[in-house]
């Protein structure tokens, strides 16, 4: 069972073999986790949005359309972070400031963060996601464009353009 | 090293098997093959991934049509096997277009296949693990064999027979035939919800449905019979309008 | 390449994603190259502090939670949303459940505690309402399968619905009047004949009747309709009657239910 790919477990687990969810979980969980603490600096947060992730998995199973599995997840997960940024917007009078002084107050409470995460805080979140899910979260151009809603060749470029975005400004740093 | 001789072994075994003048294309990316036929269809396996067309050996192209090509009803013949061979999507579109000359086709036991016949052509396939569908529209029958389903099957006048391996359990099984007998066979431990019905047939089983006994297996009278087996499982659907209902344990 | 720098090719040089040929013209080029080979070096750190980056990981709560909820939903799925037949008596016991839980409520009521009633009342209205909407869902998708049998799965999931709505009626009524297989139509026939009391549900008989060829389906259709007297059947049983390719049975059949209408 362990080898088979995460479309047919995906698919077995829409046809009513919920345990399968269980390899699923240890298969990507580590790496969604990541991917939200990476965008919102907030492990509390980002334990409980992962939580909320794969609770949908299991509560929208039979929605499942035979697609790539980590790109849903991962759209998940994205829709997740930002419904969740959104909720907060009330709150506070513009999303940007929010989603700059969420990772920034975390760093300096944190003196362990990186020269790379400093820089990382650095770009856009557009661009700072696109990184992460690449670099980090292992996901290829062609997942990236499914979950982006963009072509291979399109997330390529703007990959390589960000890379050269994120190095200027740590380099700069170091 | 004996892999390798297997490996050889196997290579030439579909050496030999396109040895004529066969036809052959890959299935990468095809999750189905639709077949359509007026005349008879064979369907086995082999290792290869790809769809094997089989040149019959008496479709020598006469004198008059040499250097024409055959127009079918369903399209052109772009194999030069007399058939129309085109992808759709991930289907794989596969016409016979001689009207009176059956086909063996080849294809791997995992791919999910649709055959269906539209005039007399019997429709036979032979140990698949994958989803099967096959319809005879009009006089053919069917014969499936060696199959763990799910399967489909409808004919109008011809009969059908199903002979189950292990019967897997996901998705149900669909067997109807207007004027034919339907005579399906399951191993003895099959899970199973059965659904039987005949309107002017009769039904005749050895599972334990409780009925009174003729020739060794039990008729079933009445036109409608639901029950479970091994304590209930996948739903299995047979049903005939003017035929009978055979169900036999393996 | 001389002339052409290779600074978009870069990342993926360093990532050993590129073809063979290309490596080796990036290869060359850079060993020419000053200024792409700063950008290859300074790249070379990037990477290097992306791959050095320490990975947060998740407490073990995460696992131990997901694992509760999971559990509860296969407790919950064994209960209410039993989507395959075997477990069919299961669902009706559920409805068993929630009505005893409704008399227990009623029995709290009776003490008293109107207030607190209402509200749990109100969440299992929305439970209910929910575990149908996904099986709703889930039926409607698997009628679009590409598999015929999952349709038939699909299909057969109307057993779980007591009142199925519109929604439902017009996807099994577009099987039966569209579904190029001849099994499934037959299934979203027997699925619709359960519930001929409905209006939509006779005028798509009417219309199925018009345009069905397979004949173990106008029989069944026939039979329906002479069953409830429906009066606008008699057009398109005569006119099948009169038709050549209509098979003597299901003319017998309409001869002898043709007079039962009127």
């Amino acid at each position: 069972m362990e080898t088979l790919s995460d479309e047919i477990l995906m698919q077995k687990v829409a046809e009513g073999n919920l345990d399968l969810l269980k390899v699923l979980f240890d298969r990507h969980h580590k790496h969604v986790y990541h991917f939200l603490y990476k965008m919102s600096g907030d492990s509390m947060l980002s334990e409980d949005l992962t939580q909320d992730v794969f609770y949908k998995l299991i509560k929208y199973r039979s929605s499942y359309k035979n697609g790539s599995f980590v790109s849903w997840l991962f759209t998940i997960a994205r829709n997740n972070l930002k419904s969740h940024f959104t909720r907060n917007q009330r709150h506070h009078e513009d999303l940007g400031v929010l989603e700059y002084t969420s990772v920034e107050n975390e760093s300096e409470g944190a003196e362990d963060h990186s020269q790379l995460q400093h820089a990382l805080n650095q770009l856009d979140v557009e661009d700072r996601e696109l990184i992460i899910l690449n670099r980090f979260e292992d996901i290829r151009y062609e997942e990236l464009a499914e979950i982006l809603g963009s072509t291979p060749g399109a997330v390529k470029t703007k990959v390589c353009r960000v890379l050269k975005k994120l190095k200027k400004i740590y380099l700069e740093n170091i | 090293m004996r892999k390798f001789t297997i490996l050889t072994l196997a290579l030439a075994f579909v050496a030999t098997l396109k040895a004529q003048n066969d036809y052959s294309k890959s299935l990468n990316g095809i999750e189905w093959v639709k077949i359509e036929s007026k005349a008879n269809i064979n369907l086995r396996t082999y290792d290869a991934n790809e769809l094997l067309i089989k040149g019959n050996r008496r479709v020598e192209t006469s004198e008059k049509a040499k250097g024409l090509r055959l127009v079918g009803e369903g399209g052109n013949d772009n194999t030069d096997v007399g058939f129309y061979v085109v992808q759709d999507g991930n289907t794989l579109i596969v016409k016979n277009l001689r009207k009176s000359e059956g086909a063996e086709i080849y294809l791997p036991k995992t791919q999910n296949v649709s055959v269906k016949s539209t005039w007399s052509g019997d429709i036979e396939i032979d140990g698949f693990t994958g989803e099967i569908e096959a319809d005879a529209q009009l006089n053919g029958s069917i014969e499936i064999m060696d199959v763990n389903g799910p399967v489909t099957a409808n004919t109008l006048n011809g009969d059908i027979t199903v002979e189950f391996g292990t019967v897997k359990q996901d998705s149900p099984i669909s067997i109807y035939s207007t004027n034919g007998a339907v005579d399906v066979t399951l191993p003895g431990n099959t899970p199973a919800d059965l659904s039987l019905s005949s309107t002017n047939g009769d039904i005749y089983t050895n599972f334990e449905l409780k009925r009174e006994e003729k020739n060794g297996l039990k008729s079933v009278s009445g036109r409608k019979v639901n029950a479970a087996i091994n304590n209930g499982g996948v739903n299995i659907s047979l049903k005939s309008t003017n035929g009978n209902i055979y169900l036999r344990k393996q | 390449m001389e002339k052409n720098h290779v600074l978009e090719l870069i990342p993926e040089y360093l990532d050993g994603v590129l073809p063979v040929e290309i490596q080796k013209q990036v290869e060359e080029h850079l060993l020419k190259c000053p200024k792409c080979q700063k950008e290859m070096e300074e790249m070379k750190l990037l990477f290097n502090a992306l791959d050095t980056e320490v990975v947060a990981v998740p407490s073990d709560r995460l696992k131990a939670k997901f694992e509760e909820a999971l559990e509860a939903e296969k407790e919950n799925m064994g209960q209410v949303v039993s989507l395959t037949s075997r477990k069919r008596s299961n669902w009706a016991s559920n409805l068993l459940k929630v009505a005893a839980s409704i008399a227990l409520l009623v029995a709290a009521f009776q003490m008293g505690s109107l207030f607190q009633q209402q509200k749990v009342d109100e969440n299992i209205s929305v439970l209910k309402d929910e575990t149908l909407q996904m099986k709703q869902t889930a039926m409607l998708s698997l009628m679009e399968n590409q598999s015929a049998s999952k349709r038939i799965q699909g299909v057969n999931y109307i057993d779980e619905f007591e009142h199925p709505d519109e929604a439902i009626i017009k996807a099994l009524a577009n099987r039966l009047l569209n579904d190029e297989n001849d099994n499934v139509r037959l299934t979203a026939f027997e699925a619709l004949s359960k519930f001929t009391s409905s209006e939509t549900v006779k005028n798509v008989f009417i219309d199925a009747l018009g345009q069905e060829k397979n004949p173990s389906i106008q029989i069944g259709i026939i039979e329906e309709l002479v069953k409830i007297q429906e009066k606008k059947a008699i057009d398109p049983m005569k006119k099948l009657l009169d038709e050549e390719e209509t098979q003597p049975f299901v003319k017998e059949q309409i001869k002898t239910g043709l007079p039962k209408i009127i």
